[in-house]
């Protein structure tokens, strides 16, 4: 029986980390349609920049605040200067579906590279702000801390904020009109790209915040985030991409699926797992598991 | 003089590529003749994506796994059937292709991040995959020897010689055969589903099936790819692989121009000299090791980012004249 | 027309090669090596400086620098000076194989020195065509017991003790142990050659596991799995010995998820060598409270210990020419080996050709001065280098000390041979570390 609960356990914990990745893919889709791979090194990037505010000040939630602000600037930064005049010389054919994803994984590539040539490539590790000790239940710790606690709140907080801005106010409003038909909202007076620029800010603020969460739980290093955007990205498909929520739903899928699976049947199969989950997915309902029609056509 | 058709000219140029290659190699030394192998393979791996992206419109992350399949294959095909290696490297195009026949299937509603998203997870997951069955070697991978060179060559006859002599010879007459292909109707069909795949489908084009064909096609190509590989590093192992070759040949291909293949040598030139330019600037420089190892991918990424920018059409569009778009 | 032209061809050609014939055999019979001139040797190296591993190893490359430098520094080897030429394969087998041909067609390197890794150093000594060209393999840093197979890998001269060796004298010492031999034993290895070297060092050491080893692929340990694993292990009854078989990360991710769950107390922790280095484990988060009381194995003096003649010299040459660098058991380990290589170029003499170079080794290696403090056994029919280990348990401020006070080396072979207690005393150093043979 222990085993199953740790099982439940970490599945909660890795799937509230592969959320924080998907939902801030799942922002810059929904106010972009754009598939920013570059997110992985923003975060990344963001995290060093957090963790060399600890280092001076010793204080992870100065740092935290600083990653998250940060976050924000950059993501603004690389809309203001490197999307938008991609897409203003791209206009015909399908590069222009592929050019941004070309230009996310260039990006990508050069802030690996920066955060290489400044902090250098070792590991270095960030601790948690909070105990990562297994909680004492009834006598027995199991293998959920204070801390896992502590990342599903604030995935669940800012999924719940998210989702109110898109829905409930007018700069969501703006920022979906502005992701699925510019030409529409440039005629109603949106300024269609300032309201991206402040898309990707968003989305670059949640991944400053998915940075500070996911590293205390492993290492810093400028690929620290590959694979955690890999998985990211695909909770974000299985979810839909159309929703936040669905963005979490489908990373607690997965999280599940991968937990149970190295568990019971084979530690090798974390990989394998992810993309059988995927498939199946794909294959069933293609839109993902959460995107409902209404949603689709907002 | 002779009125040659498009096609006897396009064959007598790649007649004479082969020739001038077959003389250069002949003079050039070991080095050269080991990086020009791999020119010739990342040109093979740049030419399945063109053919998907370019020619069909579809964005594929995950090329590293087919050319995966295809090196398993090969693998396979000589250390377990026995089998002669240049059948081996057949085999590695046909199951690759077999592979990408369901892959297509299977994706072929998909369109857009979807599609970018399931071949990423198929990048990432499927050399993990050796891992799970002992036949496919695990960690440490299978050997793929091609053997050294017929004795009628000489005792002199370099290793690395006889490999760029295969690579070379495999993508010359692959390319041609795609380039042909694309000439003919099936090429215009292709490019009339990439640019509109509604109006396409309006006059009567199969949307579904070509775009499986285009998969299964470019998948056989990037099989041969990866079979050629680890000729080159005479074995397969899961790292052969990494997601990072993927993102390499869609940098090759989005700098030689995606929609037409006459610069893929260009793009797979550029692959593997930068790591050399990078080398040599950094000896000359000096500086730290975090620098010496962070500048290959630095380069790679900065002219991926100048080439989407400034000429995302390919290199062509850097010489005309007119502010006018390609057309393909 | 055209049948002048071949002919014209055909007779230029046969006079080039003609000519060319005559020149080659005007040569002096000793054509200049690769990678040695006058007053220069050239070095390769192929290691991992970034990426999971190039955290525990990335040092390597830049230890060895420092202690050729300090030889450069002091006369060099016959008047000839030492370059290192280091590159980075990320511990990928792929880029080992590029990376490792590159050192020998590119950059002409004499001989390789330190190689690391089993899966990346098997596919790049084939693919670089080691043997074909005769290129020295020296003092490869694996455990691999397969290196040692002459027939398959005429060049290569391994350092480490085999996994496999490390393996049957962590079984003897669990069996000859009181508090452990009772205890129901598991194994966590790592899921490639390095760990299934050490499954099966104990499978003939006729050591068995309370279960089947649990393996996790290279680089793939995550904190959820270590955790499950851990937990499933936590309802053994007693106090049950944990070998660990992999990396210095993974190690870390398993230690760490033992605090998570508060079972530090609940295990006997043994590392391996790979693994077990207690500074890197530090730096990578893993408490002292847990560190104390892990039992490790080292055949080198512990790099803590500044009382070891050989650990005090390395620590002054890694200060004045390794500058930034903390000095631990990884940077003793390069030195150590820059220094056997030293002795090795000298023993080859002035002239110096690769051929030479190995049978200088097979000759004189065993009697080389060296900080292990287990034999080396290099000879005409035999490549091994160190072949035993001590040992000793962690404590809090992370050094290594011997069970009993005193070290207690066993040696053994990568087969079925008997562990057995070696009385070995180590050479005493050269003068100020500079060898003079």
């Amino acid at each position: 029986m222990n085993q199953f609960i740790t099982a439940i356990l970490t599945s909660l914990s890795s799937g509230a980390i592969y959320a924080l990745m998907s939902l801030a893919l799942v922002l810059v889709w929904r106010s972009t349609r754009v598939v920013n791979f570059a997110q992985a090194g923003q975060a990344v990037l963001t995290t060093y920049i957090g963790y060399a505010i600890i280092q001076k000040t010793g204080s992870y939630w100065l740092a935290l605040v600083v990653a998250v602000v940060s976050g924000a600037l950059i993501g603004a930064i690389i809309d203001r200067f490197f999307m938008r005049p991609i897409f203003k010389r791209i206009t015909s054919g399908p590069i222009v579906m592929i050019a941004p994803v070309v230009a996310t994984l260039g990006l990508l590539g050069i802030i690996q590279a920066i955060i290489g040539l400044i902090w250098g490539l070792t590991n270095q590790s960030i601790d948690t702000p909070v105990s990562n000790a297994g909680l004492n239940i009834n006598g027995t710790v199991v293998a959920f801390s204070l801390y896992n606690a502590f990342v599903l709140v604030i995935v669940t907080a800012v999924m719940l904020l998210l989702s109110l801005l898109f829905q409930k106010t007018n700069i969501g409003l703006a920022l979906r009109a502005s992701a699925y038909s510019p030409e529409i909202a440039k005629l109603s007076g949106i300024k269609v790209d300032a309201v991206r620029t402040l898309g990707w800010a968003i989305a670059g603020a949640a991944g400053g915040m998915a940075g500070m969460l996911y590293i205390p739980n492993t290492y810093l290093y400028p690929n620290a985030m590959d694979v955690l955007l890999v998985f990211g990205f695909i909770a974000a498909v299985i979810g839909g991409l159309e929703s936040l929520a669905g963005a979490v739903a489908g990373a607690m899928v997965l999280g599940f699926a991968i937990n149970f699976s190295t568990t019971y049947i084979s530690t090798k199969l974390v990989f394998p797992t992810a993309f059988v989950v995927l498939i199946l997915v794909l294959l069933f309902k293609p839109s993902g598991l959460f995107a409902s029609k209404k949603e689709r056509s907002a | 003089m002779f009125k040659l058709s498009v096609g006897k000219k396009r064959l007598a140029l790649f007649v004479l590529a082969g020739l001038i290659l077959l003389i250069a190699s002949t003079l050039v030394d070991e080095l050269r003749l080991y990086q020009g192998a791999f020119v010739a393979t990342y040109a093979l791996g740049i030419t399945s994506i063109i053919l998907l992206t370019g020619y069909s419109g579809q964005l594929s992350l995950g090329h590293s796994a087919l050319m995966a399949v295809g090196a398993y294959a090969g693998a396979l095909t000589t250390n377990n059937l026995h089998w002669h290696p240049a059948i081996a490297l057949v085999m590695a195009a046909l199951i690759a292709g077999l592979f990408g026949l369901l892959l297509g299937l299977a994706v072929a509603r998909f369109s857009g991040p979807y599609l970018a998203g399931t071949t990423l997870a198929l990048a990432v997951s499927l050399p993990t995959l050796a891992n799970q069955f002992p036949i496919l070697g695990g960690e440490q991978g299978l050997t793929f020897d091609v053997g050294s060179a017929p004795s009628k060559f000489g005792e002199n006859f370099s290793q690395y010689k006889w490999f760029f002599w295969i690579a070379a010879l495999a993508t010359l007459i692959m390319v041609w055969t795609i380039a042909n292909i694309a000439s003919t109707r099936y090429g215009r069909t292709f490019r009339a589903l990439r640019d509109n795949p509604i109006a396409a489908e309006l006059s009567g084009v199969n949307v579904g099936l070509h775009k499986v064909i285009a998969f299964t096609v470019s998948a056989g190509v990037a099989g041969l790819a990866g079979g050629l590989l680890v000729m080159l590093v005479t074995g397969v192992s899961p790292s052969a692989f990494p997601l990072s070759l993927s993102f390499s040949l869609l940098t090759g291909a989005v700098v030689t121009g995606v929609y037409n293949l006459k610069g893929v040598i260009l793009g797979a030139l550029v692959l593997v000299a930068i790591p050399e330019i990078a080398d040599s600037v950094v000896t000359r420089i000096g500086g730290s090791e975090g620098f010496a190892t962070t500048l290959p991918g630095l380069l790679v990424s900065s002219l991926l980012i100048l080439a989407v920018l400034f000429a995302p059409n390919g290199p062509g569009q850097l010489i005309k004249r007119n502010g006018k778009k390609v057309q393909v | 027309m055209i049948r002048n032209t071949r002919k014209k061809r055909v007779a230029l050609v046969s006079a080039l090669v003609a000519a060319g014939a005559m020149v080659l055999s005007t040569l002096p019979a000793q054509a200049a090596e690769n990678g040695v001139t006058a007053t220069t040797i050239k070095l390769g190296i192929s290691s991992p400086k970034t990426g999971s591993a190039g955290l525990a190893y990335g040092k390597v490359p830049g230890a060895m620098k420092a202690y050729f430098d300090y030889i450069n520094a002091n006369g060099g080897v016959n008047g000839r000076k030492i370059t290192l030429v280091s590159k980075d394969d990320k511990y990928l087998p792929t880029l080992a194989a590029t990376q490792t041909t590159n050192l020998v067609l590119n950059d002409k390197v004499f001989a390789l020195v330190g190689a690391l890794g089993t899966s990346t150093h098997a596919k790049a000594y084939t693919a670089a065509a080691l043997a074909k060209n005769g290129v020295p393999d020296l003092f490869v840093n694996t455990g691999f017991s397969g290196f040692a197979n002459t027939a398959k890998y005429p060049t290569t001269f391994t350092v480490l003790p085999s996994y496999a060796m490390e393996a049957k004298i962590m079984a003897k010492f669990i069996k000859d142990n009181p508090t452990l031999a009772p205890q129901a034993s598991f194994l966590i290895a790592q899921d490639d050659e390095f760990g299934i070297d050490g499954v099966g060092g104990f499978k003939a050491a006729g050591h068995t596991f309370a279960a089947a080893p649990t393996l996790y692929p290279a680089g793939g340990l995550t904190s959820a799995l270590a955790e499950g694993a851990l937990t499933k292990l936590s309802a053994v009854p007693g106090k049950p010995v944990l070998v660990l078989f992999g990396t210095t990360d993974s190690t870390a991710i398993i230690l760490k998820a033992a605090e998570k769950l508060s079972l530090t107390d609940k295990f006997t922790f043994i590392a391996g060598s790979v693994g077990g280095d207690a500074n890197t484990l530090l730096a990578l988060g893993v408490k002292s409270t847990t560190i104390d009381g892990v039992i490790a194995a080292s055949f080198f003096p512990d790099a803590k210990d500044a009382t070891d003649e050989y650990v005090k010299q390395f620590m002054e040459i890694n200060m004045n020419y390794n500058k930034g660098v903390t000095f631990d058991n990884i940077v003793l380990q390069g030195m150590n080996s820059a220094m056997l290589t030293v002795q090795a170029l000298r023993a080859a003499g002035k002239n110096l050709t690769r051929a030479g170079l190995i049978s200088a080794i097979e000759t004189k290696g065993s009697t080389f001065a060296s900080a292990g403090l287990a034999p080396l056994n290099y000879s005409a029919t035999s490549h091994i280098g160190y072949n035993g280990y001590w040992f000793g348990q962690l404590n809090a401020k992370g050094e290594l000390k011997p069970f009993g006070g005193k070290v207690a080396l066993y040696t053994t072979d990568s087969t079925t041979g008997p562990v057995t207690a070696s009385t070995y005393t180590r050479p005493a150093m050269p003068k100020n570390g500079i060898p003079n043979n």
